[in-house]
């Protein structure tokens, strides 16, 4: 990809954006109570001054883009990946395990997530060292539970099956 | 309805099996939330109090942060928790008074929690600069009448908040929330400076958050709000200037626990508190801070911040303070 | 009492092995709680507090201030070696630590840091020591409408900090401006893009937004690609930081103090802006200016100097005021007060001894720091020869203890997620995050000042240009602007 189409790419939407702040989302979800006495000291001013200059960046963006006259891609640019469709599925499989963790942490408790993640993660990012991955994955959410909940004295979720001491 | 009387019959319900079955409670660490900052007033009072505590419970007290929102964020975690007596509060004025009686869009109110104790009450005092030529609590309602005067809060539904107008209010100011400006600011610390450089004209908080400003000559003490003087503040207290319905403002930390909480569970937080609040060393820490240790059982609590509670509220609405939206 | 007995009563105080010993301990725990992300230099003083109560005081005040200030250098333990800021203070660090690293030179990156951070250190006591009454008297003059234009004039770091493409910078710097007008709203109590959520209410928690954007989207990149880092020589940091190295920076390390004492001394901005900014400014005046972003040593060195800077200078206002300057020195107020102590002017005359006593440990911490620090470095430097593909769900893992922790929030565990996956994305555009972060921090700062303000004046802008200092600062913003705008118009024009 060239600096010129990133820009008109990333100009569009932050465009669109501005205008969806602008329009949507700050009348709906930012509240101000009706006896405001200024302008400037409701709690809308900042909101729309940053949507305002949202849409000023976006609209820069887009008319870098037009007027720059080179079209050179990024030297640096990561070609076609080797792998096709492979990578994507990854990014899921991470996605999908954050998810996991999230429902998982206040469940089945802090270390238990945290070991199953560790595992899942060695595995997803097809690690060499497997047996030493394992290894890790049951021993560094112990050291750090007994560091962070013993050490520190931070109350480490234990979730409702095996409380740890 | 018929809904309701259902739940409270199954939370009562759940309450008893759970009461029965914890002959034993404490048999694991319990959970104890601080809903404020590191280094403030409730944090120091209540880890001041895990030492001597801890000993009465005969487990360990786990102590947790969780700050955000006015104290919003902590106590909505005890409020979700499981009524069994492992996650319980520090609850302070502002989050357990102060900010039911202001915020409608608060996510939780008082009748979510069980209270089983206050132990601490904090005086508090009213300061000003000594070159601002405001000498008496007259001085600062006349400065009021002339205009331009403002005070500082560590935040909207903050015990600042609230004092300032309620003072203001008290002294006869007609409609103080147009007629003095609040700044507010970001924390305790932040209000006190705001004092001290100038940006706000006066400030009411805890008087151990001014103490060591009076004791060094940057604040001047107008009044305490106690019946009782305050050592170190050279000032009239609210009794003195014939404003008693002030005695009524005043801070305080306690200890709660989710609704549901069990009754064996509240007693027993009842005698811990009882043998904690004995403790040499726990008594002069916070006396050196300049608060006034006054252990409540769990009914006096409770009515306690009732009354403070339904005195702010009457107040708010008079003033038209409430935040909606 | 003449300087010489307050200095003698001072020593009569310090004058014992318990009170070094407790400085020692002190650095140590807090080099090793600034090194794990996610506890933070804070969370290491808070832990540390309650055991002070039955302490000396002095003894108690210089365990907590060893923790502080071991804390700050600790964060940039992580910082270079895993991406992930240990402390806020250390996210500057980042931006050419890393890089460092991942070129083998995590050993040379680390020298830089803890020199960078001792020489620091040493220059803001000494400021400390000399200045407190002055620099403090200073600092009461900030008032609202001083911050605003002093903050507005730290914006322009961004321009600093943007890499390629100022538009991208400027762009990233909007998204956090956005991000952090989350939460209730300062002056009316309002909610703010909360949704009903409680969590949201008190803003995103800064420290997961910290690490969601640098340390998450490593490991998704990792997901993305597991063999990227094969080819590269990482492995091994056995280079070290050589006198050439410190001499080349230290013009930079001493900007970078200066600027950290007074940034330090005006209450309310902390350790990181300092850091940016000292960064930003070795960046302007650099030769090397090219290489910034890229594994610059110089880089690494300026914003240790502009973290550690702080640490002695946030003392001023505190003891000569009685007013914390940030989160930690409020933690550390508690300390003198349940010794019954005041700090303030009158300490100056009541506790004189105790003052200079604090002098003196103050000065013996630089080179206890250099010493802890040298073994840590030691220490720690084994991380950068774990294999990456098991070091990563480490951090991973890491990450989610440590964001828990700050707050004992599972919620905040989310945010870093989701903070993740944007910073990732951002990534892969193109789009710097550093001044996402900046942004993030300094836009409240900048939107509460400007309100606090209107609110004084009765809404008259006038007072935005009330008093030298702000008109200082507007004149410093605009001729900085102005300097941005000519050379990325003459970087274009030749382009074109």
């Amino acid at each position: 990809m060239s600096e010129k189409s990133l820009h008109l790419r990333l100009g569009i939407f932050m465009s669109l954006f501005a205008l969806f702040l602008v329009l949507y989302a700050i009348p709906s979800f930012v509240f101000a109570p009706s006896n405001v006495g200024k302008i400037v000291l409701s709690p809308l001013f900042w909101p729309y001054v940053l949507a305002g200059l949202a849409g000023i960046v976006g609209l820069a963006l887009i008319a870098n883009a037009l007027t720059s006259a080179q079209d050179t891609p990024f030297e640096d640019e990561e070609t076609e990946h080797p792998e096709g469709a492979a990578p994507w599925m990854r990014l899921g499989a991470l996605a999908v395990i954050m998810v996991l963790v999230m429902f998982g942490l206040p469940r089945l408790g802090m270390v238990w997530t945290a070991m199953l993640a560790f595992a899942a993660c060695a595995f997803l990012f097809r690690t060499r060292h497997p047996i030493l991955a394992l290894v890790c994955a049951v021993v560094v959410p112990l050291l750090l539970y007994a560091f962070f909940a013993h050490v520190a004295g931070v109350a480490i979720p234990q979730g409702n099956l095996v409380r740890l001491p | 309805m018929k809904l309701r009387t259902l739940g409270s019959v199954l939370a009562l319900g759940v309450g008893l099996i759970a009461g029965t079955a914890m002959a034993e409670y404490p048999e694991r660490p319990i959970n104890m939330i601080i809903p404020y900052g590191a280094g403030g007033a409730t944090d120091i009072s209540a880890r001041t109090i895990a030492e001597p505590l801890g000993t009465a419970v005969g487990q360990a007290l786990v102590m947790a942060n969780v700050t955000g929102a006015g104290g919003a964020t902590g106590s909505v975690a005890v409020q979700n928790a499981n009524p069994d007596g492992y996650t319980m509060l520090f609850a302070r004025v502002g989050s357990h008074s102060v900010n039911p009686a202001m915020k409608a869009t608060l996510p939780y109110t008082l009748d979510d929690f069980r209270f089983v104790t206050v132990y601490e009450i904090n005086p508090v005092a009213c300061a000003v600069r000594p070159d601002s030529g405001i000498d008496s609590m007259e001085d600062l309602v006349a400065k009021v009448a002339e205009g331009g005067v403002s005070y500082s809060s560590s935040g909207v539904g903050s015990l600042l908040h609230l004092a300032g107008a309620m003072v203001l209010s008290e002294f006869g100011v007609e409609d103080p929330l147009t007629q003095a400006t609040h700044i507010p600011q970001q924390g305790g610390g932040a209000a006190a400076t705001a004092v001290l450089n100038g940006t706000a004209t006066f400030i009411c908080t805890n008087s151990s958050a001014l103490a060591s400003f009076v004791a060094n000559g940057q604040l001047k003490p107008l009044m305490v709000t106690t019946a009782e003087p305050v050592v170190g503040f050279d000032a009239p207290t609210a009794n003195d200037l014939g404003k008693p319905a002030l005695n009524k403002l005043v801070g305080w930390t306690g200890i709660a626990g989710p609704d549901g909480l069990p009754d064996d569970v509240a007693a027993k937080w009842g005698e811990w508190m009882a043998a904690a609040t004995q403790d040499e060393t726990f008594r002069t820490t916070m006396e050196a801070r300049g608060s006034v240790i006054e252990l409540m059982d769990p009914e006096t609590a409770n009515a306690f911040i009732l009354e403070q509670y339904n005195t702010f509220k009457a107040l708010v609405d008079q003033l038209g303070m409430r935040i909606e939206g | 009492m003449s300087l010489m007995d307050s200095l003698a009563a001072g020593l009569s105080l310090v004058g014992n092995v318990e009170a070094f010993f407790m400085l020692f301990c002190g650095l140590v725990i807090g080099v090793i709680g600034g090194a794990i992300p996610g506890l933070s230099a804070t969370m290491a003083v808070a832990l540390t507090l309650p055991f002070t109560f039955s302490m000396a005081p002095i003894n108690g005040i210089l365990l907590l201030l060893g923790v502080y200030k071991g804390g700050i250098f600790g964060g940039s333990i992580p910082a270079i070696l895993i991406k992930t800021p240990g402390t806020p203070a250390s996210s500057a660090t980042i931006l050419d630590g890393h890089p460092m690293a991942e070129r083998g030179e995590a050993g040379r990156a680390l020298g830089m840091a803890l020199y960078a951070s001792c020489t620091a250190d040493a220059v803001s006591n000494l400021a400390l020591i000399l200045f407190a009454g002055w620099l403090a008297s200073f600092a009461l003059n900030f008032g609202p409408p001083e911050f605003f234009a002093l903050i507005l004039f730290s914006l322009t770091i961004i321009a600093g900090v943007s890499g390629e493409s100022l538009l991208r910078g400027a762009l990233s710097a909007l998204a956090g401006l956005l991000l952090a007008t989350v939460g209730l709203d300062l002056v009316y109590g309002t909610n703010r893009f909360t949704f009903g959520d409680p969590n949201m209410m008190g803003g995103l928690n800064f420290i997961a937004v910290l690490i969601g954007l640098f340390a998450i989207p490593e490991i998704i990149a990792m997901a993305w690609n597991p063999v990227a880092h094969l080819g590269r020589a990482r492995a091994l940091g056995k280079t070290r930081c050589t006198l050439a190295d410190y001499l080349g920076s230290f013009k930079s390390i001493i900007r970078g103090s200066m600027i950290g004492v007074f940034l330090g001394s005006i209450p309310g901005i902390g350790a990181a802006p300092s850091a940016f900014l000292s960064y930003s400014e070795a960046r302007r005046t650099s030769k090397n200016k090219a290489n910034f972003g890229k594994g610059e040593i110089e880089g690494v060195a300026a914003s240790e100097a502009g973290n550690n800077g702080v640490a002695g200078a946030t003392l001023i206002p505190l003891l000569a005021l009685g007013v914390p300057g940030d989160v930690i020195t409020a933690i550390i107020i508690g300390a003198f007060m349940v010794h019954g102590l005041q700090p303030g002017p009158m300490m100056f005359i009541l506790n004189v001894d105790i003052i200079y006593g604090l002098f003196i440990g103050l000065i013996v911490s630089s080179v206890f720091l250099l010493i802890v620090g040298s073994v840590a470095i030691r220490g720690f430097r084994f991380v950068a020869d774990v294999p990456k593909r098991i070091l990563m769900p480490a951090v991973l893992i890491l990450c989610i203890y440590g964001v828990f922790a700050v707050n004992n929030n599972i919620f905040d565990v989310g945010v870093m997620f989701v903070m993740g996956w944007l910073g990732y994305i951002m990534m892969r555009n193109r789009i710097p995050a550093a001044p996402f972060l900046i942004a993030f921090i300094l836009g409240p700062l900048l939107e509460d000042n400007f309100r606090q303000s209107m609110l004084m004046s009765g809404s008259d802008p006038l007072i935005l240009f009330r008093g030298p200092i702000t008109w200082f600062f507007w004149l410093l913003t605009g001729v900085t602007v102005l300097a941005i705008t000519r050379s990325t118009l003459r970087k274009r024009v030749p382009l074109s």
